[in-house]
C-alpha cells in the first residue's frame, strides 16, 4: 500500500529499527475486537472503531500494535527471543486531534535477561527520539510496579488488600480512595442468622452445602458463574478481616513510598534507605531495580537525566514491572511510552510464559514537535 | 421562531407530561384526531408539540432537531456523550421514577459494595477463564460508573435488550445493570442491589437542547418558567 501521508522521518525511523537488529512486521488494520476489550477492559470500547462482520463477529480498526504483534508471534509459533518493530496507522476515537495516526515501536519478546531488555527498550527509545528530534531536551520518567508490589507484601498486608492496592497502582485517585477506605474497619453485615451461625461455627463444608442448596432452589446454576466454594471462601476472608484496619504507621509508609520522586541515579540508594528506615525487606525487588539502573549505564544512558517516580504505573492488568514515558521538557505530549508486560503473552494464549518489554512512538506528536522552532515547548 | 417540544407518545408518561403542561398553563391539544403525533399549545401559536417515543426524544434533543423534550434522565445520559454540555435539565417532573442500579445474585453473600465487586472482577479471569460479564442495555452509564467512578476495568458488557434480570440465572451474564422502580422484579429473580450500587436516580425531566438562538428568546424562558412553576 503506497502511503503518501507518512511523516518525513519515517524512512529514517525504519533505518533505525533495522540498525537495531529488529524484525519489521505488519499486521492487518482490521482486527478481532475481542482481545483488545479483554485485555484493556470495556472502557476501550468507546475509544476504538468497532464494526461487525457479516457473521456477527466483533471487529475493530487496529487501535495499537502490541496486541496484534504478540498475537502474530503466537500464531506463527516463532521462537524467542525475538525483537519486532512496526510502523503503521492506528485508529482511535479522540475528542481532539485526528482519529487516525501513525505509531511505530519495538516489542522485545522472550529475552530472559530482564534488566538488559528493560534498559535496551529505554535506551532505544531515547536514541531514536534524540536522532529524529535533534536539539530537543527529553524528559524521561520511569516507574516500577514490582517495587510497589514488594512494598505492600513486606508491609504484611492481607493478600486481598495487596491485590486491591496493586490493581489500583498507577491511578492516584483510586489508590487514595482505597487507602482511606482500608483505614477504617469494614464490618460484614446483612447476613441471615443461619449464615451467621454457619460462619461462626467455622463449618465451611456445611456453609458450602447450604449455598449450593440455595442456588439450586433459586434456579441458579452452581457452575456457570461464582461457585458456592468461592463465595464461602471470600465470605470467610471478609469476616476474618472485618475488624482489621490499615494502621497509621503502615499508611504513612505507603504514602511515603508513593511520594518518592528523584533522579533515577539516586533511586537505588533512596529505596534502600526507605526500606531500612521503614523496616521492610525488599531485597529481591531492589536488586532487580539496581540491576536495571546498572544496565542503563552500560547501555550509555545517563541515569541522572532520568526521573524515577514511585507512583508512576499503568493501571492495566498485564503491565507487571517497569514503565516509562518520554516527553519534550515542558510539554505534556507523550512522544514515547513503554513498559514490561510479562503477563500479556500467556493471557493471549501463549503456552509458556514469555517475558516481554516494548515501547511505542507517537509519530504525529513527533511531527508536531518538529514543526515547532527548537527550544520552544509544543502545546 | 417556532419552538418544538417533544412529549412521550404513549402511556403513563404521555398522560403525566400532559398533566404537568396543563398545570403550567400550557394546555396541549392534539392536531387532528386523538392519536395524532402532532399537537400544539393552546394560545401559543409559535409552539409545536411532537409526540415521540422516549428514546427518540433523547436522540432528537441530542442532535438539536427539537428544542425541548420530556424524557427520562437515564435515556439522556445513556444516549448522549457529554450530556450536560449538550442539554440543560430545566426541571425534574416528579414522575417516571426509576433507579439505574448494579445488581448481583443474592447468593453472593460476600459482595455488598462496588469495592467487593472490584475484587471479584480482578480475580474473575484467573478463576473462570473469562471476564466478569454484565448484562445491560446501559453501555455508557455502566462504563462511566465502573471505569471512571470505581476504577473497575476488568469486565465485559453483554448487550441485553429485554428481560435483563433473568441473565444471571440463565448463565448468560454474572451480574446486571438495569432500571428498577420498586425492586420487586430484582427480588423475584433473586438479585440484590449493591449498597453503593445506585448509578442514577432517574425521573422524567424537561430538557432543553443547548442552542445559541435560545438566548434571549422570551418564549423559551416562558416555557421553562411555567414548567418549573408547575412542579415547584
Amino acid at each position: 500500500m503506497p502511503l503518501i501521508n507518512l511523516p518525513a522521518f519515517a524512512a529514517d525511523l525504519l533505518a533505525d529499527f533495522e540498525q537495531l537488529g529488529t524484525l519489521r512486521v505488519d499486521t492487518p488494520v482490521i482486527q478481532p475486537a475481542e482481545p483488545f476489550l479483554d485485555m484493556a477492559g470495556e472502557d476501550l470500547r468507546r475509544r476504538i472503531f468497532m464494526t461487525e462482520s457479516e457473521t456477527g463477529k466483533s471487529l475493530c480498526l487496529r487501535p495499537e500494535f502490541t496486541i496484534p504483534v504478540c498475537l502474530r508471534h503466537i500464531e506463527t509459533a516463532t521462537g524467542t527471543p525475538q525483537r519486532y518493530s512496526y510502523l503503521g496507522e492506528i485508529f482511535r476515537q479522540r475528542r481532539e486531534g485526528a482519529n487516525e495516526f501513525y505509531q511505530a515501536g519495538i516489542e522485545d519478546l522472550g529475552e530472559t535477561d530482564v534488566a538488559s531488555a528493560d534498559a535496551r527498550a529505554i535506551s532505544d527509545a531515547i536514541a531514536i527520539l534524540t536522532a529524529r528530534l535533534p536539539g530537543r531536551k527529553l524528559d524521561v520518567t520511569l516507574g516500577d510496579q514490582s517495587v510497589f508490589e514488594a512494598v505492600v507484601a513486606a508491609c504484611g498486608l492481607p493478600a486481598g488488600w495487596q491485590k486491591r492496592l496493586i490493581h489500583a497502582f498507577g491511578n492516584p485517585a483510586q489508590i487514595d480512595t482505597l487507602l482511606t477506605r482500608l483505614s477504617s474497619p469494614q464490618p460484614v453485615t446483612g447476613l441471615s442468622a443461619e449464615i451467621e451461625a454457619l460462619l461462626t461455627s467455622g463449618d465451611e463444608a456445611t456453609l458450602i452445602a447450604h449455598l449450593d442448596e440455595t442456588m439450586e432452589a433459586t434456579g441458579y446454576s452452581t457452575n456457570a458463574s461464582r461457585s458456592p466454594r468461592e463465595i464461602a471462601a471470600r465470605l470467610k476472608e471478609k469476616r476474618a478481616l472485618e475488624k482489621t484496619a490499615l494502621d497509621g504507621r503502615t499508611l504513612s509508609v505507603l504514602r511515603e513510598f508513593l511520594s518518592l520522586n528523584m533522579p533515577l541515579a539516586d533511586a537505588p540508594a533512596a529505596l534502600f534507605a526507605f526500606a531500612e528506615k521503614s523496616g521492610l525487606t525488599l531485597d529481591g525487588a531492589l536488586s532487580r531495580f539496581d540491576a536495571r539502573v546498572a544496565a542503563l549505564g552500560n547501555a550509555g544512558v545517563d541515569a541522572h537525566a532520568l526521573t524515577y517516580r514511585a507512583a508512576f504505573g499503568r493501571p492495566l492488568d498485564y503491565y507487571t514491572g517497569m514503565v516509562f514515558e518520554i516527553v519534550i521538557e515542558g510539554s505534556p505530549a507523550v512522544l514515547a511510552g513503554g513498559g514490561r508486560f510479562d503477563r500479556l503473552m500467556t493471557l493471549l494464549g501463549a503456552k509458556e510464559r514469555i517475558p516481554a518489554v516494548g515501547f511505542a512512538l507517537w509519530l504525529d506528536r513527533m511531527e508536531q514537535a518538529l514543526a515547532k522552532p527548537q527550544g520552544e515547548a509544543p502545546q | 421562531m417556532t419552538i418544538t417540544i417533544a412529549l412521550p407518545s404513549k402511556g403513563r408518561m404521555k398522560d403525566d407530561a400532559s398533566a404537568i403542561f396543563e398545570k403550567a398553563g400550557l394546555k396541549i391539544v392534539a392536531v387532528g384526531n386523538e392519536r395524532s403525533y402532532r399537537g400544539r399549545v393552546e394560545g401559543l401559536d409559535d409552539v409545536e408539540i411532537a409526540f415521540l417515543s422516549a428514546s427518540e426524544i433523547s436522540r432528537e434533543i441530542g442532535n438539536g432537531s427539537i428544542d425541548f423534550g420530556v424524557t427520562g434522565e437515564d435515556l439522556i445520559r445513556e444516549g448522549l456523550s457529554e450530556a450536560d454540555a449538550r442539554v440543560e435539565f430545566c426541571a425534574r417532573l416528579g414522575f417516571g421514577h426509576a433507579d439505574v442500579v448494579v445488581a448481583v445474585p443474592e447468593i453472593w453473600l460476600d459482595v455488598d459494595t462496588m469495592a467487593d465487586l472490584g475484587d471479584v472482577a480482578a480475580d474473575f479471569r484467573a478463576r473462570h477463564g473469562r471476564r466478569l460479564a454484565i448484562a445491560t442495555k446501559y453501555w455508557r452509564l455502566t462504563q462511566q460508573f465502573f471505569s471512571s467512578q470505581h476504577g473497575i476495568q476488568l469486565y465485559r458488557i453483554v448487550e441485553s435488550l429485554g428481560a435483563t434480570e433473568g441473565a444471571p440465572a440463565s448463565g448468560s451474564a454474572d451480574i446486571i445493570v438495569d432500571i428498577t422502580s420498586t425492586g420487586s422484579t430484582l427480588k423475584a429473580n433473586h438479585l440484590k442491589i449493591l449498597s453503593d450500587g445506585i448509578m442514577l436516580r432517574s425521573e422524567a425531566c424537561l430538557v432543553r437542547a443547548r442552542k445559541a438562538e435560545h438566548a434571549g428568546d422570551p418564549l423559551v424562558a416562558k416555557i421553562i418558567e411555567a414548567v418549573q412553576g408547575a412542579v415547584a
